[in-house]
């Protein structure tokens, strides 16, 4: 190395300025929008939220089959899931349960990571995924804490392409992307539980409730607002807030900061 | 790996046998990358809880491969590290050949592959994914301009005469314009800035593919600051032992000067592999100790499960502990044959590697009982590549040694090679 000349302490500091700057810049612009990309969509005063009473579930998962049947959701696609687990020894066990939709978190992982944005947080709060936008490189499913999103395949129940069943469309986004054709979306791309909103009228209001708060028999899923302290379960009409205040809500991993919307009542 | 580039002496024999595996394994590759297109990801074994399979693992593998080759070659052209200058068109032309291999295999692995260019269009500036997309561009653009610079004094020795290959190499050299020592000049101050700039980008490139999985906190394996500085080292031993063994193998340059060049790489890479251990046994260290169950099961799974081979035998055996020894040992250490197997071992283990960060931090699901809740071949627990992952991940590595033969026969590399020996030799990096 040369002696140190004030040129070379110069450029030194030339290049070292030239790199803080362009560090400091790319940290602005990433920790702008780390909570990933945000479009209208729906009833912006909304935060659509469900609370499932763990305590009334009685696991006949009645919800899982709603929600298959109401978006057509394809073998290895699962939106809502039931999850099960054994514990203890004979004879001392026991079989817990519980009903996992999409968490539609507030910071969510998935629309975090997604590269495209195809993944946004809707203004009521609902995750969407945009099929069209989406490229189908699964980071979301990598991502997501919960396990609540699915890549579609392209499997089928019925191989014969002319099979009626086939040919029944998903309602789901209002049907945008009709009969299920090979290759096209939504095959290949990362599909997810949307809180059925495409039950939602011009307003964004539910028309009806999501099908697994639908179909639900013992009242356990509660779904609405959590935004206006006096709202109502859409289904069975109970407070949401009361609900929340009356027992000890839990969310699922909490820790991670993703601030889900799904409220748990603890069954004992 | 078959060595049918340029070993000298090799019998016309082997060559032959050579380049009809590689044309075979060529073309049956590219009939499962049609058959891939054809069914979309349906023919993969990928699941819902391992979305990412031996794909990405060969993607992360070939961008790691391409960023450690750069970085090498930008201890000659930014450093000016003499003794490895006759290695710097071959680190280079190797690091943009392993980086269309990584964006290859990267867009075999989306579910619409027609899509590329969303990354761009509807850029997400809170992805990490989107971010790597926009410094692979900027880093091939600096690749393929720092390689042009190296290779256009040759270029141009090509084009004398009036034969077609001359007039195809006039094309190449951008007309015959006389490349005096003002232009030498000018072309090192180039490569050297071009180097300045490319390194932080080949930092960003290979350190945030790391960061890609770094950040991921669903998935507590990945989740660790640490994970991003790995993933460089290991890029500085993968891209430094495929320098080794190519050199070894494929250099012009005479015996002499063939030796101590790879020697110097050799003992540049197992250091780097050494480093590499280190940091592995400090986040392990520090996970067990811990002892939270979600954070262990990664490694567990590592160490202890279905493919705990991958980790001994490949990842620590064969990729790190008897390359060092090879290159430690007082005759395997000055013999061009025993360091190229070093050289080739390393660049083998760290598929090992590779597969052992991608596959295992996935297989435990998000809650322990995800996989009975659905019961579907894609909520299955584990996962093990299909027989068209493997053949289309074949593919890529065949094309990309085809590629590498025909590239070291069109391009001047060895003249490139020899010259820069030669500039090393009268000492001198202006």
């Amino acid at each position: 190395m040369a002696t140190d000349t004030p040129t070379d302490r110069r450029r030194f500091l030339k290049i070292l300025g030239g790199a803080t700057a362009c560090t400091a810049t790319a940290t602005t612009l990433a920790g702008c929008t780390v909570s990933g990309a945000r479009r209208p969509g729906g009833n912006p005063a909304r935060r659509w939220g469900m609370i499932i009473d763990l305590r009334r579930c009685v696991a006949c998962k009645a919800c899982v089959v709603a929600c298959k049947n109401e978006n057509k959701t394809p073998p290895g696609v699962a939106y809502g899931v039931f999850i099960e687990e054994e514990r203890g020894s004979f004879p001392h066990v026991q079989k817990t349960g519980f009903f996992r939709p999409c968490m539609q978190c507030a910071n969510s992982s998935c629309a975090q990571v997604c590269p495209t944005g195809a993944t946004y947080h809707r203004a009521d709060g609902i995750v969407a995924v945009d099929y069209d936008k989406c490229i189908g490189c699964r980071y979301c499913i990598a991502a997501c804490p919960y396990g609540a999103r699915s890549f579609d395949y392209g499997h089928d129940y019925i191989e014969e392409s002319d099979n009626a069943y086939n040919g029944i469309p998903s309602s789901e986004y209002g049907a945008a992307y009709g009969v299920r054709k090979k290759g096209a979306s939504p095959i290949g791309n990362v599909r997810k539980c949307t809180f059925c909103l495409h039950l939602q009228d011009e307003h964004g209001e539910y028309r009806e409730p999501p099908a697994c708060c639908r179909t639900c028999m013992g009242r356990a899923i509660h779904f609405g607002d959590l935004a206006d302290p006096e709202a109502r379960c859409v289904a069975h009409g109970e407070k949401m807030q009361e609900l929340l205040a009356r027992r000890a809500p839990y969310r699922l991993k909490e820790e991670l900061g993703n601030e889900p919307a799904v409220y748990y009542l603890p069954a004992s | 790996m078959d060595a049918s580039g340029n070993i000298s002496p090799l019998d016309r024999t082997w060559r032959v046998v050579g380049w009809a595996l590689l044309i075979v394994a060529a073309v049956v590759g590219l009939w499962a990358m049609a058959w891939r297109f054809r069914e979309g990801l349906m023919v993969t074994h990928m699941t819902q809880h391992v979305p990412w399979g031996l794909w990405i693992s060969l993607y992360i593998y070939f961008i790691g491969l391409s960023a450690g080759s750069f970085l090498l070659s930008t201890l000659i052209y930014v450093f000016g590290v003499k003794r490895f200058e006759a290695a710097g068109p071959l680190a280079l032309l190797q690091a943009l050949g392993c980086l269309v291999l990584g964006m290859f295999l990267i867009w075999v692995d989306l579910g619409h592959p027609e899509r590329f260019l969303n990354v761009f269009r509807y850029w997400n500036p809170s992805s990490v994914l989107a971010w790597e997309s926009a410094f692979y561009v900027a880093y091939a653009a600096i690749l393929a301009v720092e390689l042009y610079l190296v290779l256009r004094p040759s270029l141009a020795a090509r084009a004398q005469g009036a034969s077609r290959g001359a007039r195809f190499y006039r094309a190449l050299a951008r007309g015959d314009a006389v490349l005096d020592e003002a232009w030498k000049a000018r072309a090192a101050r180039w490569l050297k800035w071009l180097g300045i700039v490319g390194i932080p980008v080949a930092i960003g490139v290979h350190g945030g593919t790391g960061a890609i999985f770094a950040v991921v906190k669903s998935r507590p394996s990945w989740y660790t600051g640490i994970f991003p500085i790995v993933f460089l080292v290991s890029a500085l031993a993968s891209g430094g032992a495929l320098l080794t063994f190519l050199t070894a193998v494929g250099s012009g340059l005479p015996r002499e000067k063939r030796l101590p060049l790879v020697q110097g790489l050799a003992r540049l890479t197992v250091g780097v592999v050494a480093l590499d251990l280190l940091l592995i046994l400090s986040e392990v260290l520090v996970v067990f100790y811990g002892g939270i169950p979600h954070h262990v099961a990664g490694w567990h799974e590592t160490f202890f499960g279905p493919f705990w081979w991958v980790f001994w035998f490949v990842q620590i055996g064969l990729g790190a502990l008897v390359p060092i020894l090879l290159v430690a040992g007082r005759r395997t250490g000055s013999s061009l044959g025993w360091l190229a197997l070093a050289g080739f071992l390393i660049v083998f283990g760290i598929i090992g590697v590779r597969l052992n960060i991608v596959i295992p931090a996935q297989v435990e699901p998000q809650f322990a009982t995800l996989p009975e809740a659905y019961h579907h071949l894609r909520f299955a627990r584990g996962y093990f590549p299909s027989v068209n992952e493997w053949l289309v991940g074949l593919c890529a590595l065949a094309l990309g040694l085809i590629g590498y033969l025909v590239a070291r026969r069109v391009l001047p590399l060895e003249e490139a090679e020899r010259e820069a020996a030669a500039h090393a030799a009268e000492g001198g990096v202006s």
